[in-house]
C-alpha cells in the first residue's frame, strides 16, 4: 500500500484544496445554464482513460451499461463487424497471444465475450443456478452450430481432436455435415454428458490454480472506514442535512424573506455564530458541536482545516485524497460555493464571499463530531482532555477493513464453464492444459472486464454513427453542385446549432434561391445587453469571453410617454403580484388574501392547466397592450470614449463594427455573391416551469437569447459608415443588400424580427418574400420537430404542428417543453453546399467555412477556437449526463426543487442536483462530437495547435476529427497515429422528394437521407470538385 | 324520478366513478399488462369528471331544495340487537359543494400530471394512486358515518405516503414517507378511538344519530361529556394530516414526490381533510369548549410556528410547504371559534391558490426574474414587524430556532422517539440474554 503520487506538497493545504476544488461540477447558478464538458478536470488524459479514471473517482459509470450495448447490437445499431473493427484497432500487438496451448487467440476470445454475454455471478448464485437451471445438462444455446458440433463431436471422437485443435473456420464443411448427422443421434444425452464433463474439468482446474486475492486500500475518509465496521452507521447522513440547511442559507439569493445573518464573516463564522452558542437544543449526535464551533471563533478557515485534520489523523500522504473526497462527498454545493468564490460576478442577485476553504473547515467540524459520537457509540472510551483518540481509532479501522475477497472457487468454475463453451474447449481440452496456462487462460479472461467489454464496445457504437455519416456525406459530395456566381434570392445567416439544421434544410427546400449560413450565434458582437424590460444588463457571448461593451434598447423618441407609462403600469403591477405571491406565504395577509380571494387563483389555475396555448395568448396580449406601442432601437454607436460604470463602454466605434462585420462576413465565406436582403437570426428557447429553461438558449451567447446580437449585428452592416470603413478594408457590400435581425424561438418556432421598419421601401417585397419563406420554413421544422414527441400524432399537418409545439412552450405541465441539443451528434465546418440536400436529422451543428477564401487558415483557427469548446461542451455534457443519469446528470426532473435561485435538489433537502436532467437527455445518443472539416488534414492541425483549447480536445479525442478534402471530397479520420484515410463501406443514402417523406412515421433517430427538393439548383451529377 | 332517487343516484355515482376508474386501470396493472399512458389519464380524468358533474348536479337539485340533507343507505354491515354498523352517504351543504371542488380539482390535476410524469417509469401507479386518493376523499367527504369517513380517511393516508415515496429508488423519499406514514398512524388512533365511544354511546357509527345533519345547523344529540371526548379524539386525529405541531416534521419532507402530487395533497386536499372532519362534526365541537380551546391553542401555536419558519426556508417548495401549514393551522383556529362558513371558504380559497402555487414552483427563476424587471430591481428581503424590532441577538437566535425547525423534531426525537427506541433495544437485549440463558449456551461462546 503506498500513497498516490501527488503534484503538490502534500504540506501545502491551499494547493491540495485548489486540486480538490478542480474535481467539483463547475455549474454555476442555474439562472444562466453554460454547458461545458462535465469532466473538464480530465481533458488532460485521453478519453478513454479519463472517463474510467473519472468514474473511478467519482463513482460513476464509464459508459452506458453493458446491457445497453447488447441492446443496440441485437438491434443493429452496432454491428459484428464493427465489434470485428474495434478489436483490430484496438490491441493489434499482444491481442494475437496465444492461449489455452494454442487453441485460440486473446483476441478471439475478447470477441466472444463481446458477442456472447456471459454471466459473473457469486458463489451463492452460482450454486442457485447450478440446481434450478439446466446449464449443466445443457450447452449455451448461442453457440454457433461450428462450436457446439465441436463440443459434441469430441465425445464422440476422443481421437479426432487434434485435427480440430485449431478453431479456425478452416473446418472442412463435409466432415461437420456428417458429425452433424450423428451427433443428431441421442444428442441430449451426449450435450450432458458433455456439459458435466466440463463442469467437472473446470472445477478440477479450479483446484490447482490459485484463488485470486485482491488487497484494496482501505478509505481514507472516517465516514467510509466507519461505514465499513457498522453499515448501520453513516455521519454523512448526520452531517449532511445541517450542512445543506446552512448552505442553502448561506447561498441563498432570496427565496427566504430572512436572509442569514452575519453572511458577509462567510460561511464558517456566520455558521458559528448561529450554532456555537450554548443555548439551543441540538441532535444527539451534535452535543458536543457547539463547543466544537466555539472553538472555531477567531481562528482563519485555514487554521480550522489543520487542527481538525490533526484531530481526525489523517497523515500527510492521504491528505489529497482526503480533502478531495471530503469536498466530493456533498459536491453540488461545494462545487456551487466554489463558483460563488470563482466568479463573484455571476451571483444572480447578491455577491456573498463564499469561500471554499469555509466550506472545508465547517464540513471538517461536523464530520469530526460526527465521528467522536460514532466513536462512542461503538464504545471508544474519551483519552484525556482532547476527548476521542480518532487518529488510533482510524488506524484500527483500516485495520479492520475487510480485504476484498475475489470471486469463489464456484463462481470462477462456472465462469470458466461458459468461456470454455464458447471458445468450444471441452473437458478433455481443459485437463489438457498445464498450471500455467490454466492461469494465464483464466487471467485473460478476468481480465477482460466489464469495463473494458463496455470501452470496446462504445468504441463499436461510435464507429456505426461514424460510418453512417461518413459514408453520406462521401455519396453526396458527389451529386451536390458549387454555388452559382450570381446572388441568390436571399441569404439567412443563423447560428450553428443543430436544432437550426432542419430550418436551414427546410429553407432550402421549400425557398428556391434562398442560401443559409452558420456562424457562432452572437455573430462576433460581444456585449453586455440591457433590454427595455430588462433590469440590469446580461453578457451575450461565449463564457470564455468578458464583453468590454455595454449596449441598451432604449424607446424611440416619438415612443418615450408611452415608454414611461408602460413602465410606470409595470412596476405597479410587479409590486401588486409581489406582494401578492410574498403575502399569500404569511400568517395575516396571507389569511385574508386566501379566505377571501383564493378562489380566484381558480381562474389562472383551470386556464393554465386546461387551455395553456390561449391562456398564454390572453396573459401575453394583456401585458402587451402598452408594450405594443413602444418603438426602440437598440443604442449602439458609440459617440465618445467615455466609459459606463462597470468599465465597459457605451456601445461600439465605427473601426469595431466594421471588424466585427467583416469577422463574420468572412468566417462564412460571405465576401461576395451578397443578395439584395441578408437576415441574421439569433436563437432563444421560451418555456415554462423550466428551471433549466437557459440550458435551451443560445450556447454561443453564454446561455441567452441571440436575439439581440443579431438585431445588433444587422443594424452594423446596414450602417453606411461600416460599409465605408470595410470597402476600405477591402470588403464591398452592395448598395442594395441590407441586413435584418431576428430572433428563432426553437421551442415554439416563430421568428421575431427587428427594426422591419427601417428596411427601405425598394426592399419591402424582398422582406415580404423572406417572412413567407420563413414562416413557412419555421411551421415545416414544427412538424418535423413533432415526429419526436409521443405525445404529437404522426398526421399533423405542419399548421397543426405549429400549434402544437407553441403550446408545448406555454404549458406548465410540459417537462419536455423541447428537446434542447438531445440529438447533437456532428459538426460539419465547411460550404453548405457540399451538405445541401442532405437529410441529418437535426444532429449536426453546422459551421459555414470557405477553405477556398482562407488562404492561411487563420480563418479556421478562429472559427475552431469559437465553435469546438462550445460545440464539445454541449456534446460532452449530453455525453455524460447520458451515460449516467444520476452520478453525472440531474437524476428525473419531476421532484425537483429550486432552492435559494442558484440551483435544483432532489425533493426538500438533497445536494444541488448538477448536470442535465433525464427528461433532456432521454433519446441522446451518447457519442463523442464527430467534427467534419472541409480542409486538409495539414491545415486542420495547423489550426488546432494554435488554439490549446481545441488542441487539448483533439490529441486527447474528447471529439472525433476527420478531414474532408476541400477538392477531392476525401475523408480521413484523425486516430492516435495521425490522420488515416477512411475506405466507405459504399453505402448510399436513400433518395426521397421531401424530408417529410423520410422523417414521416418515424419516432427514433434516422440516418441521413439525400433530399432532392433540398438539392440546389437541380440535381446534378457532376462530381464534387470544387 | 323523486329528488331523493336521482340525489341518492348521483351521490353513488360521485363514489362509483372513481372507484371503477380505480379498477380499470388498476385490475390491468396488477395483471401485468397496465393501459397505455392516454388510455390511464383519460379514464382516471373520466373518473373525476364524472364525479364533479354528478357532484354539480345534485348541488342544482339540493340547492333547489334550500340544501335540505338526504342520506343514503347503501348497506348494513352489521347489526347485532340494537347496535348496527351502516354504510351510509349523506348529501348536504356541506359534502356536496366539497366533492364537486374535490373531484374538480383532483381532475385538472389528472390533466397536469399525464403530461409531466410523460414516460416516467411508474406513470401507471402514480395514476392508480390518484384514482385511489380521489376515491378516498369522495368517501370521506360523504360519509355518514364515522366508519365510513375512517375508511376514506384511511385512503388518504395510504396513497398519501406511497406518493411520498414515489421515488422508491431514493433512500431520502421512502425515509419521507415512512415518516408521514407513521405520523398518520399514531395520528389515525384518534378516530378509531371516537369510533368506538361513538358506537358506544349510540349504538351505531352514524352522524345522524350524533347530531341531525343539517349543516351547518346541525344540533348535538349526546351528552356534552361524550361529545367532549369524540371532539377532542377527532382534534387528535386531524393533529397528523394538518401538520401541526408536534406533528408538523413530516410536512416539509413530503415534498419529495412528484410536484402535481405534492400540489393536490400538501397544498390543497390532504392538508384539509382533518379541517372537513372537524367541519363535519361541528354539532359535537360546539358542545365541547375544551375541544375547541385546544384547537385554538395549538393552531394558533403551528401558526406562528409554521410562519417563523417558512421565512428562513431556502427552497420553494418548503417555503410552501410551510406556508401551508400556517393556514391550515389558521383554518382550524377559525373552525376553534365556532365559525363554519368562513374555514370552509378559506379552505377552498386557499386550497386552489396553494395548488396553482406549486404546480408553477418549477418557475421561481422566471417569475422572480420578471417581478424584478418590472421593479427595475430584486425585491429587498428582510424582516417586518414585530421581527424587525427586535435586538440583532435576539433575532439571531430566532433565526436558529427557525433554522431548526422550531426544535420540533429534536425534542420529538429526543423526548419520545429516542426512549421508545432505547425501550425496545433493551429489550431485544433482554431477550437475546433470555434465549441465551436457556439455551445453555454461556455470552462467552456466542461471541
Amino acid at each position: 500500500m503506498n500513497a498516490h503520487p501527488h503534484d503538490h506538497d502534500p504540506n501545502d493545504l491551499a494547493a491540495l484544496i485548489r486540486a480538490a476544488a478542480h474535481y467539483l461540477p463547475a455549474q454555476g447558478p442555474i439562472d444562466v445554464f453554460i454547458h461545458h464538458n462535465t469532466l473538464h478536470a480530465f481533458e488532460n488524459e485521453p478519453f478513454e482513460d479519463a472517463v474510467i479514471h473519472a468514474s473511478s473517482i467519482f463513482g460513476t459509470e464509464p459508459f452506458l451499461s453493458e446491457s445497453r450495448y447488447r441492446d443496440e447490437l441485437a438491434h443493429g445499431r452496432i454491428r459484428t463487424a464493427d465489434i470485428e473493427a474495434v478489436l483490430e484497432f484496438d490491441s493489434p500487438h499482444f491481442a494475437e497471444a496465444e492461449l489455452a496451448g494454442g487453441r485460440l487467440r486473446l483476441r478471439d476470445l475478447h470477441r466472444v465475450l463481446l458477442l456472447h454475454p456471459v454471466r459473473q455471478e457469486s458463489d451463492t448464485s452460482v450454486r442457485w443456478t447450478l440446481t434450478e437451471s439446466d446449464v449443466l445438462q445443457r450447452l449455451r444455446a448461442d453457440l454457433p452450430t461450428h462450436v457446439r458440433h465441436r463440443l459434441l463431436d469430441d465425445d464422440l471422437e476422443p481421437g479426432g481432436r487434434v485435427a480440430r485443435s485449431n478453431l479456425g473456420d478452416s473446418e472442412d464443411e463435409a466432415t461437420r455435415r456428417t458429425t452433424f448427422a450423428r451427433a443428431d443421434m441421442g444428442s441430449a444425452d451426449r450435450e450432458r454428458r458433455v456439459c458435466s464433463d466440463l463442469w467437472h474439468a473446470c472445477l478440477e482446474a479450479m483446484a490447482i490454480s490459485h484463488k485470486a486475492f485482491v488487497h484494496v486500500r482501505p478509505p481514507v475518509r472516517h465516514r467510509d472506514l466507519i461505514r465499513a465496521v457498522d453499515p448501520t452507521m453513516d455521519t454523512d447522513e448526520l452531517v449532511h442535512p445541517l450542512l445543506i440547511r446552512l448552505c442553502a442559507a448561506y447561498l441563498d439569493q432570496g427565496v427566504a424573506s430572512w436572509p442569514m445573518p452575519d453572511r458577509e464573516h462567510g460561511l464558517l463564522q456566520a455558521a458559528a455564530g448561529l450554532y456555537a452558542g450554548a443555548h439551543g437544543p441540538t441532535e444527539p449526535w451534535s452535543v458536543h458541536l457547539p463547543a466544537a464551533l466555539r472553538a472555531c471563533r477567531g481562528l482563519t478557515a485555514d487554521e480550522v482545516i489543520v487542527t481538525e485534520i490533526d484531530r481526525l489523523g489523517v497523515p500527510r500522504a492521504d491528505r489529497g485524497d482526503f480533502i478531495r473526497q471530503t469536498l466530493l462527498a456533498l459536491r453540488g454545493w461545494a462545487g456551487m460555493i466554489y463558483q460563488f468564490q470563482e466568479r463573484p460576478d455571476r451571483a444572480p442577485v447578491e455577491q456573498v464571499p463564499a469561500r471554499l476553504v469555509d466550506f472545508l473547515a465547517l464540513r471538517l467540524v461536523l464530520d469530526r463530531v460526527a465521528a467522536e459520537w460514532a466513536a462512542r457509540r461503538n464504545g471508544i472510551p474519551p483519552s484525556g482532555h482532547e476527548g476521542i483518540d480518532l487518529a488510533s481509532w482510524r488506524v484500527e479501522l483500516q485495520d479492520r477493513f475487510p480485504p476484498h475477497r475475489g470471486p469463489g472457487t464456484l463462481a470462477r468454475a462456472f465462469l470458466l464453464h461458459q468461456v470454455s463453451q464458447l471458445v468450444g474447449m471441452t473437458g478433455h481440452d481443459i485437463r489438457s492444459l498445464d498450471e500455467n496456462e490454466l492461469l494465464r487462460f483464466e487471467r485473460a479472461i478476468s481480465a477482460f472486464d466489464a469495463t473494458s467489454r463496455r470501452r470496446l464496445f462504445h468504441l463499436a457504437y461510435e464507429r456505426r454513427h461514424r460510418i453512417m455519416i461518413l459514408d453520406a456525406l462521401a455519396a453526396h459530395v458527389a451529386v451536390a453542385s458549387p454555388r452559382p456566381a450570381t446572388p441568390p434570392t436571399g441569404q439567412i445567416i443563423l447560428c450553428i446549432d443543430e436544432r437550426c439544421e432542419s430550418f436551414r434544410r427546410h429553407v432550402e427546400e421549400l425557398g428556391r434561391g434562398y442560401e443559409t449560413f452558420g456562424t457562432a450565434g452572437f455573430f462576433a458582437v460581444p456585449m453586455y445587453y440591457q433590454g427595455l424590460d430588462d433590469w440590469h444588463p446580461s453578457p451575450l457571448c461565449p463564457i470564455v469571453m468578458r464583453p468590454s461593451h455595454t449596449v441598451l434598447e432604449v424607446p424611440e423618441d416619438h415612443s418615450v410617454a408611452n415608454h414611461r407609462l408602460h413602465r410606470n403600469l409595470r412596476k405597479r403591477y410587479g409590486q401588486l403580484s409581489g406582494s401578492l405571491s410574498v403575502g399569500s406565504r404569511t400568517l395575516f395577509r396571507g389569511g385574508l388574501f386566501s379566505a377571501l380571494a383564493g378562489g380566484i387563483a381558480a381562474i389562472p389555475l383551470v386556464a393554465r392547466v386546461a387551455f395553456p396555448r390561449l391562456a398564454a395568448r390572453i396573459g401575453k396580449s394583456a401585458a402587451d397592450v402598452t408594450r405594443r406601442r413602444i418603438a426602440t432601437r437598440l443604442d449602439l454607436f458609440r459617440d465618445g470614449p467615455a466609459p459606463l460604470d462597470d468599465g465597459t463602454s457605451a456601445g461600439f466605434d465605427v473601426d469595431e463594427m466594421a471588424g466585427m462585420v467583416r469577422r463574420v462576413l468572412e468566417d462564412i465565406g460571405l465576401t461576395t455573391r451578397l443578395s439584395r436582403l441578408v437576415a441574421v437570426l439569433g436563437h432563444g428557447s421560451s418555456s415554462r416551469n423550466n428551471p433549466h429553461e437557459s440550458a435551451y438558449d443560445c450556447g454561443a451567447c453564454g446561455g441567452g437569447k441571440g436575439g439581440p446580437n443579431a438585431r445588433a449585428f444587422a443594424m452594423m452592416a446596414n450602417d453606411a459608415r461600416v460599409r465605408e470603413r470595410l470597402v476600405r478594408d477591402g470588403l464591398m457590400i452592395p448598395d442594395d443588400t441590407r441586413f435584418i435581425g431576428g430572433m428563432l424561438d426553437t421551442c415554439a418556432d416563430g421568428i421575431a424580427w427587428f427594426d422591419v421598419d427601417r428596411l427601405p421601401d425598394s426592399h419591402h417585397a424582398d422582406m415580404q418574400a423572406m417572412r413567407e419563406v420563413c414562416s413557412v420554413a419555421t411551421a415545416a421544422d414544427a412538424h418535423e420537430r413533432c415526429r419526436r414527441f409521443e405525445s404529437a400524432a404522426f398526421d399533423l399537418t405542419p399548421a397543426e404542428a405549429l400549434a402544437h409545439v407553441e403550446a408545448r412552450s406555454v404549458d406548465l405541465a410540459q417537462v419536455r417543453p423541447e428537446l434542447g441539443h438531445a440529438t447533437n451528434a456532428v459538426c460539419i465546418i465547411g460550404r453548405r453546399w457540399r451538405t445541401q440536400g442532405l437529410f441529418l436529422d437535426r444532429r449536426a451543428f453546422l459551421v459555414s467555412y470557405d477553405p477556398t477564401t482562407d488562404v492561411d487558415g487563420t480563418i479556421l483557427a478562429r472559427t475552431l477556437a469559437a465553435v469546438g469548446p462550445v460545440g464539445a461542451g454541449i456534446n460532452l455534457e449530453y455525453f455524460f449526463s447520458t451515460i449516467d443519469r444520476l452520478g453525472y446528470g440531474a437524476g428525473t426532473k419531476l421532484p425537483h426543487n429550486i432552492t435559494g435561485l442558484i440551483g435544483v435538489m432532489d425533493g426538500h433537502g438533497s445536494d444541488l442536483r448538477t448536470g442535465l436532467p433525464w427528461q433532456m437527455v432521454e433519446i441522446h445518443e451518447p457519442v463523442r462530437l464527430l467534427v467534419v472539416i472541409d480542409a486538409q488534414p495539414t491545415a486542420i492541425l495547423a489550426a488546432a495547435e494554435a488554439v490549446p483549447a481545441v488542441k487539448k480536445l483533439v490529441v486527447n479525442r474528447w471529439i472525433q476529427l476527420v478531414s474532408w478534402d476541400p477538392d477531392t471530397g476525401g475523408l480521413s479520420v484523425f486516430e492516435q497515429e495521425g490522420f488515416r484515410p477512411y475506405v466507405s463501406e459504399g453505402t448510399q443514402p436513400p433518395v426521397v422528394d421531401r424530408s417529410a417523406d423520410w422523417y414521416g412515421g418515424h419516432r427514433e433517430h434516422l440516418p441521413p437521407a439525400r433530399v432532392l427538393n433540398g438539392l440546389e439548383p437541380h440535381p446534378s451529377r457532376q462530381g464534387g470538385a470544387a | 324520478m323523486s329528488s331523493h332517487d336521482l340525489i341518492s343516484l348521483l351521490v353513488i355515482a360521485q363514489l362509483a366513478a372513481p372507484l371503477a376508474t380505480l379498477a380499470t386501470i388498476g385490475l390491468p396493472a396488477l395483471a401485468g399488462r397496465p393501459l397505455g399512458e392516454t388510455a390511464t389519464t383519460r379514464l382516471v380524468g373520466i373518473g373525476f369528471a364524472a364525479g364533479f358533474l354528478s357532484g354539480v348536479a345534485a348541488l342544482v337539485i339540493l340547492g333547489g331544495r334550500s340544501f335540505r340533507p338526504e342520506i343514503v343507505h347503501l348497506a348494513t354491515w352489521f347489526a347485532v340487537g340494537h347496535h348496527e354498523a351502516t354504510i351510509n352517504l349523506v348529501a348536504d351543504a356541506l359534502s356536496v359543494p366539497y366533492v364537486c371542488f374535490s373531484s374538480g380539482l383532483c381532475w385538472l390535476v389528472n390533466a397536469f400530471a399525464g403530461k409531466y410524469l410523460h414516460r416516467e417509469p411508474g406513470f401507471t401507479r402514480f395514476f392508480i394512486l390518484l384514482a385511489l386518493f380521489g376515491a378516498g376523499m369522495n368517501l370521506m367527504v360523504l360519509a355518514d358515518s364515522i366508519d365510513v369517513l375512517f375508511a376514506g380517511w384511511e385512503c388518504l393516508g395510504i396513497s398519501s405516503a406511497l406518493l411520498i415515496g414515489f421515488f422508491h429508488e431514493r433512500t431520502n423519499a421512502v425515509k419521507a414517507a415512512l415518516r408521514a406514514f407513521t405520523t398518520y398512524r399514531i395520528c389515525d388512533v384518534g378516530i378509531l378511538t371516537a369510533s368506538v365511544v361513538v358506537h358506544r354511546a349510540v349504538g351505531s357509527g352514524d352522524f345522524d344519530r350524533l347530531f341531525g345533519v343539517d349543516w351547518p345547523n346541525g344540533t348535538c344529540l349526546v351528552s356534552a361529556t361524550t361529545a367532549t371526548v369524540v371532539s377532542l379524539l377527532l382534534v387528535f386525529a386531524t393533529l397528523g394530516k394538518t401538520a401541526q405541531v408536534p406533528f408538523s416534521g413530516w410536512l416539509p419532507r413530503a415534498m419529495e414526490g412528484p410536484t402535481p402530487s405534492s400540489a393536490i395533497f400538501y397544498g390543497a386536499l390532504s392538508i384539509h381533510a382533518g379541517a372537513y372532519v372537524l367541519l363535519r362534526c361541528e354539532a359535537l365541537l360546539e358542545q365541547a369548549p375544551l375541544a375547541r380551546a385546544s384547537l385554538i391553542l395549538i393552531g394558533t401555536g403551528t401558526a406562528i410556528h409554521a410562519s417563523l419558519v417558512g421565512r428562513v426556508q431556502t427552497d420553494l417548495k418548503s417555503v410552501l410547504a410551510y406556508a401551508s401549514m400556517t393556514q391550515a393551522s389558521l383554518i382550524l383556529v377559525e373552525i376553534g371559534l365556532g365559525w363554519r362558513v368562513i374555514p370552509l371558504v378559506h379552505v377552498i380559497g386557499h386550497a386552489i391558490l396553494r395548488s396553482l402555487q406549486i404546480l408553477r414552483s418549477p418557475s421561481a427563476l422566471h417569475d422572480r426574474y420578471e417581478l424584478a424587471a418590472a421593479l427595475g430591481g430584486h425585491p429587498g428581503s428582510g424582516n417586518s414587524w414585530p421581527l424587525s424590532m427586535m435586538p440583532k441577538t435576539w433575532q439571531d437566535h430566532l433565526y436558529r430556532v427557525a433554522l431548526d425547525r422550531g426544535y420540533e423534531e429534536m425534542a420529538v426525537s429526543r423526548l419520545v422517539v429516542g426512549p421508545i427506541v432505547r425501550l425496545l433495544d433493551r429489550a431485544a437485549a433482554a431477550e437475546k440474554a433470555w434465549i441465551t440463558w436457556l439455551s445453555g449456551e454461556s455470552a462467552g461462546d456466542r461471541r
